[in-house]
């Protein structure tokens, strides 16, 4: 019988023996997150994991009167609340705002045992919210102050993200397609059923939003198509067109692939100094907290940034089986990074002049928050001053900031969309809040 | 010399261990077998219903494990060298089991070469277990076996 008691003590020390194995790997982040922002990015050597570095606070919304921190100088509003999960931001010309109210359509296959677990986990954080597949307008009240005049505008979208106005007529870009509908000024709501004007990659839709800006003589669309999977871990086949900006011709709705090898390329717009297009791009996860940093670039046509092959130019991922080391010399390496894992999504030059001086000319990123990383990174917007069209130095200031407790354990929201209103305020689309924020400048 | 233990209770915890013992080394088989094919294809079928494989047969080992450990430390006589040397080889081949299914869950070709070994290792000290009670003649019912 003792030496029976003795085997059990055996077992359970192997069984805490294991246990420890298993959770005294340190995961967290070890380089400073300033480094790893601009146009140098510090970068450690990859490493796999049993268990990927993972943290993600638990979303529990706004409470009354409860708002993001602003730096001093600006002040911080709520102009709409009770959205359905908003994405993104368009002002019209007569001043009303659009808001995309989108989430995933959850048709990505589950496949792995692993995607069981993340689908529990993101759905924790908030950010697997239903998504209305809608479009909401926003009207400011004349001398009125508080929330704006609410329209729902457009309605039984599938997985919408991208929305410009060329002239009168509005394209919307679903996951699968852009459609095409009439608008006129001041138009509170669209029941025109709309017409397709292109298809865009629609399988799997692992990374599903499809970003989209026009080109100024508003002959073009550029679409962002973002990768199928983390790291082509659903085979290169599912990877057609994507990880790529596609050009969309708007008179005839042909598309061509304007530059690939970009994971998951979001926030597009156009610089206006340079006029060049310009993207923002969440790199790959699971090879460390301390890779690979999301970035923002220009975007040259023909150019191939690295996907699924190599990050930053010439540093290979040695995760994918086939290496293409043609392909690998040839990528470009991005412009400015943002840090690792921030997540950034909404990219907007501004030009307004309500705004202190400080902040015009440069861009304002959203970073929607990461998940891959202890601690977590993100979940704030930035200011990124640029010069002669390219960003200057190697820091970016936040500028709203307060999503998350301070503890990391409860996320109140996060920044997705960016835009400007007339009077040249930001506005931030909120997507775990649910809420718009519009940041101006302090009354004095 | 044989003693059978003829309660109720030893009945049910018998049949339900055999019947769900060789799930768990099936299932390990198979794992290798896939992360072979999938080391020398890269067709990501293979890894990806190898992470399955290698799941299920964690679960299906739970209950047959807890039967086993019941027997081996807590019968009424003390179990035979070969059965104590079972339990042992399967225990550690349930921790290189789970490390395994922790490898699967990385992307794409991460999971290469540790899936390959962790896989012949949890085979072989499952294999070498079966075989030392085959060699002892030692069937389940006879754990009791003084």
């Amino acid at each position: 019988m003792n030496k029976n008691k003795h085997g059990l003590l055996s077992v359970l020390g192997m069984a805490v023996v294991s246990s420890l194995v298993l959770s005294a790997c340190d995961n967290g982040a070890k380089v400073d997150i300033a480094k790893q922002i601009g146009a140098n990015p510090q970068m450690p050597g990859a490493q796999n994991f049993l268990m990927p570095p993972m943290q993600v606070p638990g979303g529990v919304g706004w409470k009354d009167g409860q708002a993001p921190k602003v730096v001093s100088g600006l002040s911080i509003e709520k102009i709409a609340s009770k959205l359905l999960h908003p994405r993104q931001l368009l002002a019209l010309p007569n001043g009303d705002i659009l808001v995309v109210e989108s989430n995933g359509p959850g048709q990505e296959a589950v496949t792995t045992p692993k995607q069981l677990i993340a689908g529990v986990v993101k759905g924790r954080s908030g950010k697997g919210g239903k998504g209305g597949n809608r479009i909401t307008l926003l009207r400011k009240k004349e001398g009125a102050a508080g929330e704006w005049e609410k329209y729902v505008f457009l309605e039984n979208l599938h997985s919408p993200f991208g929305v410009q106005l060329i002239g009168d007529n509005l394209y919307v870009a679903n996951t699968g397609n852009i459609m095409k509908y009439h608008y006129n000024t001041g138009d509170t709501r669209i029941s025109d059923p709309g017409t397709e004007l292109a298809d865009l990659p629609d399988t799997v839709n692992h990374h599903w939003t499809k970003a989209m800006v026009a080109s100024a003589d508003g002959k073009k669309l550029y679409v962002g198509s973002g990768s199928n999977s983390n790291i082509a871990e659903n085979s290169m086949a599912v990877e057609y067109r994507r990880a790529a900006v596609l050009e969309v011709d708007v008179e005839s709705g042909a598309s061509r692939i304007y530059a690939s090898g970009l994971r998951n390329p979001t926030g597009l717009q156009f610089e206006p100094k340079s006029g060049k297009l310009w993207a923002i791009v969440n790199e790959r996860d699971e090879i460390g907290a301390d890779l690979v940093p999301d970035y923002m670039t220009s975007v040259q046509e023909h150019g191939f940034y690295g996907w699924p092959y190599s990050y930053y130019g010439q540093n290979v991922d040695t995760r994918i089986k086939q290496q293409r080391p043609d392909l690998v010399a040839k990528a470009i390496k991005p412009d400015f990074a943002l840090g690792s894992h921030v997540a950034a999504l909404g990219l907007w030059f501004y030009n307004g002049n309500n705004l202190p001086e400080k902040y015009r000319g440069g861009a304002f990123v959203s970073e929607h928050g990461s998940w891959d990383r202890t601690p977590l990174s993100g979940y704030q917007v930035v200011y990124v001053p640029f010069e002669n069209g390219k960003p200057t130095g190697a820091a970016v200031e936040p500028i709203v900031t307060g999503f998350h407790s301070a503890d990391e354990k409860d996320l109140y929201g996060a920044p997705v969309g960016l835009t400007q209103d007339a009077a040249g305020a930001l506005l931030i689309a909120d997507d775990v809040g649910n809420v718009i924020w519009r940041v101006s400048a302090a009354k004095q | 010399m044989r003693v059978e233990n003829k309660s109720s209770a030893f009945k049910l915890a018998s049949a339900v261990f055999n019947l769900l013992n060789p799930v768990p080394f099936g299932l390990f088989v198979a794992v290798m077998i896939f992360d072979f094919i999938y080391a020398s294809t890269a067709e990501v079928l293979w890894v990806k219903s190898a992470a399955w494989l290698v799941s299920l047969g964690l679960i299906f080992a739970i209950v047959p494990r807890l039967i086993n450990l019941g027997f081996v430390w807590f019968g009424k006589n003390r179990a035979a060298a070969a059965v104590k040397l079972d339990f042992w080889l399967n225990l550690i081949a349930v921790v290189t089991a789970l490390l395994n299914a922790f490898v699967h869950s990385r992307d794409s070709y991460a999971a290469i070469p540790d899936a390959l070994w962790l896989s012949v290792a949890t085979v072989v000290l499952m294999a070498i277990g079966r075989v030392v009670l085959a060699w002892q003649n030692i069937s389940f019912k006879e754990f009791g076996h003084e």
